[in-house]
């Protein structure tokens, strides 16, 4: 699990960005597995099951996090479409 | 055995006296399969010969049979393999077509015989088209893959009734056997990715984690501020954070190469 830590103070901000995450991954067919992978190598410190039910809306997860799932989304799906 | 066989791209509805199927004194087909597991060396390889030994089992002279194995992927069905352009040009046209007895096949799980194509009402372009192509007869058997994944072997005969109850059972019995091995190779194929993917994982982790602590010692800031840094670089520039942490560490120290090692 992830430790929230000192910086749950960010996450209002996220609502959106958490919904718009999570809805990504549920219209691509993308495995979980390959992105909790490609997520760690980008530096990622959840491990697969609080990424899971990040995805899911059933967890909060910082800011910082957020971004590194983002950001592991959207190269994952450039490589796909070439 | 990968190949596709030359010349096998025509189909004729005249009984012709060439090309004969080989008659090679069939090996147990339990083995063959298990050598094929362990020789293929991706899943479409795999597929291929399974479509081209389909192909010889069940084509006998004046009826040569060419099978082709469509895939779900992606919830999209893709023509992955065949036994000769004749039947994967007929599988892509299915495909196409979104529609058609290979397809109907795999939705329902349930062996599906088109013995006269003439005589058919159902899919009426795709068997249209299929007619223009010298295709009289299609036999579809699922490959039951107990969830992992869908596939169907497409069998077209250029004769109408094509297919014996005698062939259907072969098919059906052939398709069975198959399954189990491609459930096997597709388990292989599984683990070998995710082995591959959590290889490069490593080695961008490694990448990444020491640009994180290059930039969290030039700025003083902390791990969070430093990943923000990074990102917001790599996003704005639309280059791979792996590629930033990269430049990062080059400028720093001008090390190009930075390697994480395994045990293999």
């Amino acid at each position: 699990m992830y430790s929230h830590g000192a910086d749950g103070q960010e996450q209002p901000d996220q609502a959106e960005d958490l919904r718009g995450t999570a809805e990504r991954f549920r219209r691509t067919d993308l495995p979980l597995a390959k992105l909790w992978t490609y997520y760690y190598g980008l530096g990622g410190g959840m491990d697969e099951m609080s990424l899971d039910a990040y995805l899911h809306e059933a967890l909060d997860v910082p800011a910082g996090q957020v971004a590194l799932i983002a950001m592991a989304m959207t190269e994952l799906m450039e490589g796909e479409s070439l | 055995m990968t190949d596709h066989e030359h010349g096998a791209g025509s189909f004729s509805a005249f009984p012709q006296a060439a090309p004969a199927p080989v008659p090679t004194p069939a090996p147990d087909l339990e083995t063959r399969l298990k050598e094929l597991v362990l020789d293929s060396k991706d899943v479409v390889g795999f597929l291929t010969d399974l479509a081209l030994i389909a192909s010889s089992r069940l084509s006998s002279p004046g009826n040569r049979i060419h099978s082709g194995v469509t895939v779900m992927r992606r919830k999209r069905p893709e023509a992955v393999a065949s036994s000769d352009v004749a039947a994967r040009a007929l599988d892509e046209l299915q495909n196409g077509f979104k529609d058609g007895p290979c397809l109907t096949a795999l939705r329902n799980g349930t062996t599906l015989l088109v013995p006269d194509l003439a005589e058919e009402r159902r899919w009426a372009h795709y068997i249209k088209a299929a007619q223009e192509n010298g295709v009289s007869s299609i036999l579809a058997v699922p490959l039951n893959l107990a969830g992992e994944a869908e596939a169907v072997l497409n069998l077209y005969s250029g004769c109408s009734n094509g297919f014996t109850d005698e062939d259907i059972s072969t098919a059906e019995a052939f398709a069975n056997q198959a399954a189990s091995s491609l459930r096997l190779v597709l388990r292989i194929a599984q683990l070998s990715e995710a082995r591959n993917d959590l290889a490069l994982a490593m080695q961008s982790r490694t990448v990444i984690d020491m640009a994180i602590g290059a930039i969290m010692a030039e700025n003083r800031c902390s791990r969070d501020t430093a990943f923000q840094i990074l990102t917001k670089a790599s996003s704005s520039r639309n280059i791979k954070l792996r590629d930033v942490a990269a430049a990062v560490i080059s400028s720093i120290s001008g090390e190009k190469q930075i390697d994480t090692y395994f045990d293999e």
